[in-house]
């Protein structure tokens, strides 16, 4: 039997939407079930697969020429919403924007990245991404309660729990965010939510650095390309109070700024301290986004020129320079994550016990694993 | 040469335990598990650590790393005979206000952190109840929490990065200063591990803003359904508060008589609630708490006047534990989770369960989180007494499995709850538990036979490993 016949009962038209990279085997299964299966018969057959969620973010990490695409589209069920438990229950499918619409009915929020445009709860997961409101609700890492992974190999593996405290084994769900699929793919999740504050503001500043010094606990403070803006939200009446102290423009609700876009996207990470400082070492020409109080500062080049001084500076900071999406000559000229971190080894027996045959995203994370 | 001979050549005899009271000592944690320890040593640096790591596997010992020792699960108390590497004197401190963060030593211990920044206006979140004697250490290894811990997050909230002794020795840094460290995020896998994954020699902490105005709410309530139903009532509202505790009546009586905090003892429950923030946000909340709380029948409300009145309620809170030996030699303290929504039912058949096995039952709990802790005082010298605790704990955690919770909400499973696994996870979950283990310890030298049952690592599940180099 030809290896499309083995995976013929998996290939849906729902697949050829939109913007899919070259692959002859393309999937979306509708059940874990199904997952599971792909999986395994991946591994007898020693295919590479890469996942898709919402392809916002491909361009992260080493590239992968693949035997086989498994989108997870169809895997988008809300499996269970406890709103007074705080707590949400989905398939990695769902497109973070469904997720957050649905909450929002009843005044709760996943606080995940605040733009998504089409990417999946899984993908952000996978890519360990967060929204800048993680500099009040913490990372999206602080929110996954509960993860079922199917590992390379095709089992169905569950750790964490529906409960908002838990320390119940090792904290895999944690550990699956950032993960790239190198686990395995993340078929379901569960998150803590968080109330939508009444009220909420944008202050756009002068200088982000005094706002940041002057705000108590901002929800984020975000500066695009020099211009500053504080987020605020809580209480009228201490919404109202941060507002005066910072002496700004006000508009109601949370407006935030699309990221910069450009021939190479990148994700500078620094200790928080060293923002400002980072955003000066931007080579001339670039755009930025930088999470002030955060150490997280997207930019958008037309060319990689300059970048190997600054992704020098920043591991001496103890932080990256980290490609996000770019040329496809560029991946070859200058690694997409730089200097691989330290526990190398660590990562590959890991990595090894859930996915031995090496099926799932092989080659992204740091080091070529 | 010997093992202790080998010890004594690293650490010199000063810090090397072998005498029969000191093993005796550090065969135990604050639970009711005894084990056999081989030997104790201290010593003082990662590279310290590392030569004890590897003369211990060199003569096949066991190790079982140690914080103060206060830890209720067992993870402290040794399975079989083991070197007990006890971490206490590793207490560096090294401040980074700009960053607010701290690289901490693992001997720390919790209070000392937030005593040593508060003048600079932060503080460490996580506040075990036992944190004038925790190390920082047991609480990464156990991922502690503590009552303001239900706005903050548990300690994994707070770690950015650990350093840690693999099992071969190597001194490896997991994480970083800086957001989002490439890789997979082994840090996170670190945090809460019980000691199976590595010794954590050094870890970089988050520093907490200290709130700019605090208010302590003490409410009594006629039953306990009432209490609950206020504590929900707040989170349901969309509020998050500091700290959102609640004490049944036994507990309430027995802490009044050990410290006086001015608990009211006629209440069957009492809701200790703290809200913390800007100010504006702190009066709206207080004003919240107060109006549920009327809602759900409040017998007695009272505002902590000052500082001084709040660290009395607090002190109360956190002696807890410690007034039930007015009441019995003994005490066992369990920790298991619910839903928030399942707290009314699930107390109501744990008091079920107490009466049916009839044993003295006290409830202290983090209402916030549904995090329970339904302590047992006892007498262990009465013989069956301790089984009878066992099998009342053994029930108590199936009901809460049942109403969709955990086994532990922050105490760990070390020896305790091990056999209970199965209860929340399946065969491939424990696999897949046992695999992540193996891979950072593939012999099994770091505190063996804790948190994973016997026989979870499964040769049948998943795909044999392919022999050879790949990757
Ligand atoms: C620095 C930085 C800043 C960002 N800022 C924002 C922002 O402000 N707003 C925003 O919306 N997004 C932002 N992103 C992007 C991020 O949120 C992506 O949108 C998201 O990670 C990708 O989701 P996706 O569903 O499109 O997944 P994809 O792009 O399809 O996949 C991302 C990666 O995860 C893997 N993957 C996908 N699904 C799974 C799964 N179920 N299991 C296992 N692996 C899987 C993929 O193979 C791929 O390696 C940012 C990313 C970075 C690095
Ligand atoms: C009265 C009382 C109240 C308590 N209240 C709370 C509470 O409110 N919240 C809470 O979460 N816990 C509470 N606890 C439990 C206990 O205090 C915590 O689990 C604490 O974090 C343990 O720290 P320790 O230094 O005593 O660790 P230990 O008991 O010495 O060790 C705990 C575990 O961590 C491992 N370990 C210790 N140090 C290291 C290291 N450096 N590297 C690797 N592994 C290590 C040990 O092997 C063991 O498995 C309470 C305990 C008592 C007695």
């Amino acid at each position: 039997m030809t290896i499309a016949a083995v995976f013929a009962s998996y290939v849906r038209p729902a697949v050829a939407d939109s913007g899919l990279p070259e692959c002859d085997l393309m999937v979306a299964p509708q059940t874990i079930d199904e997952l599971e299966h792909i999986l395994d018969l991946a591994s007898e057959h020693q295919l590479k697969a890469v996942i898709w969620g919402g392809g916002t973010h491909q361009g992260i990490g080493g590239r992968i020429d693949p035997d086989l695409l498994i989108a997870t589209s169809q895997l988008n069920r809300l499996i269970d919403w406890q709103p007074e438990d705080f707590t949400v229950t989905v398939e990695a499918g769902m497109r973070v924007s469904d997720l957050e619409e649905m909450l929002a009915d009843r005044g709760q929020m996943a606080v995940l990245p605040e733009l998504p445009g089409a990417a999946t709860i899984g993908g952000v997961m996978a890519a360990g991404v967060s929204g800048w409101r993680r500099a009040r609700y913490g990372p999206t890492r602080d929110r996954v309660l509960e993860v079922d992974l199917v590992t390379g190999d095709g089992r169905r593996v569950r750790a964490g729990g529906r409960v908002v405290k838990n320390v119940t084994g090792f904290d895999l769900p944690r550990l699956a965010v950032g993960s790239y699929g190198s686990l395995g793919v993340i078929a379901q999740a569960c998150l803590k939510l968080w109330p939508e504050p009444s009220t909420k503001v944008t202050v756009s500043v002068a200088d982000g650095d005094r706002a940041l010094a002057t705000a108590y606990r901002p929800t984020a403070v975000v500066e695009s390309d020099g211009v500053a803006k504080v987020y605020l939200g809580g209480t009228e009446a201490e919404v109202d109070g941060q507002v005066e102290a910072l002496d700004g423009t006000v508009v109601p609700g949370w407006s935030w700024e699309p990221e910069p876009t450009g021939v190479v996207g990148w994700s500078l990470r620094v200790p928080p301290a060293s923002t400002r400082s980072a955003i000066e070492r931007l080579p001339s020409g670039w755009r930025y986004q930088a999470g002030l109080g955060v150490g997280e500062i997207k930019a958008a080049s037309v060319d990689a020129e300059g970048a190997a001084e600054l992704r020098a500076w920043a591991e001496s900071q103890g932080g990256a320079l980290v490609i996000v999406s770019g040329p496809a000559g560029l991946y070859s000229d200058m690694d997409p994550w730089g200097t691989p971190p330290p526990g190398l080894d660590l990562q590959r027996e890991l990595i090894r016990r859930f996915d031995p045959c090496r099926v799932v995203n092989p080659g992204r994370l740091p080091g070529g694993i | 040469m010997t093992l202790i001979g080998d010890l004594v050549e690293i650490l010199g005899p000063d810090r090397v335990l072998s005498e029969p009271l000191e093993r005796y000592l550090y065969g135990t944690d604050g639970g009711v598990a005894r084990g056999e320890v081989i030997v104790v040593v201290l010593p003082e640096t990662a590279s310290e650590v590392s030569d004890v790591v590897i003369a211990a596997k060199r003569h096949g010992s066991p190790i079982v790393p140690r914080g103060a020792g206060t830890g209720l699960a067992g993870g402290a108390a040794p399975a079989v005979p083991s070197v007990v590497v006890s971490l206490t004197n590793m207490k560096n401190i090294e401040i980074d206000l700009g960053n607010r963060t701290a690289w901490v030593g693992p001997g720390v211990i919790n209070l000392d952190l937030s005593k040593l920044t508060r003048s600079s206006g932060f503080h460490f979140a996580p506040d075990p109840s036992s944190q004038s004697a925790c190390t920082i250490g047991g609480n990464v290894a156990n991922n502690s929490g503590g009552p303001h811990c239900l706005a903050e997050g548990t300690t994994t909230s707070h770690v950015l990065a650990v350093e840690i002794v693999t099992a071969d020795g190597e001194i490896v840094l997991l994480g970083g200063p800086a957001p989002d460290p490439i890789g997979l995020d082994l840090r996170s896998v670190v945090v809460g591990s019980e000691g199976l994954l590595g010794i954590i020699t050094r870890t970089l902490v988050k520093l907490t803003p200290n709130p700019l105005d605090v208010r302590t709410i003490l409410a009594g309530f006629a039953t306990m359904e009432d209490a609950v139903a206020t504590s929900s009532g707040i989170v349901a509202r969309g509020v998050v508060p500091a700290a959102l505790e609640i004490m049944d009546q036994k507990m309430t009586r027995a802490v009044e008589n050990f410290v006086g905090a001015g608990f009211p003892t006629d209440a069957a429950a009492i809701l200790l609630a703290e809200v913390a923030g800007h100010p504006a946000a702190v009066e709206a909340e207080a004003r919240l708490v107060e109006q549920v709380a009327n809602e759900n029948h409040v017998t007695s409300l009272r505002v902590a006047a000052d500082g001084v009145e709040r660290a009395k309620l607090w002190l109360g809170r956190k002696s807890a534990f410690g007034a039930v030996a007015q009441l019995a030699p003994d005490y066992y303290l369990h920790d298991t989770v619910v839903p928030r929504t399942q707290l009314v039912a699930t107390m109501q058949k744990i008091y079920e369960i107490a009466e049916r096995h009839d044993v003295l039952m006290l409830n202290v709990f983090h209402a916030g989180d549904g995090n329970l802790h339904p302590l047992v005082a006892f007498d262990a010298s009465v013989e069956g007494q301790l089984d009878i605790v066992h099998a009342a704990m053994e029930e108590v955690a199936r009901v809460c499995i049942e109403a969709g919770g955990a086994l532990s909400g922050e105490h760990g499973i070390g020896l305790e709850k091990r056999d209970l696994m199965p209860l929340l996870y399946n065969e491939a979950d424990l696999d897949a538990q046992a695999r992540l283990r193996e891979a950072f310890d593939p012999d099994g030298l770091f505190n063996p036979q804790k948190v994973l049952p016997a026989g979870s690592r499964c040769a049948d599940l998943g795909r044999p490993l392919p022999t050879g180099a790949w990757l």
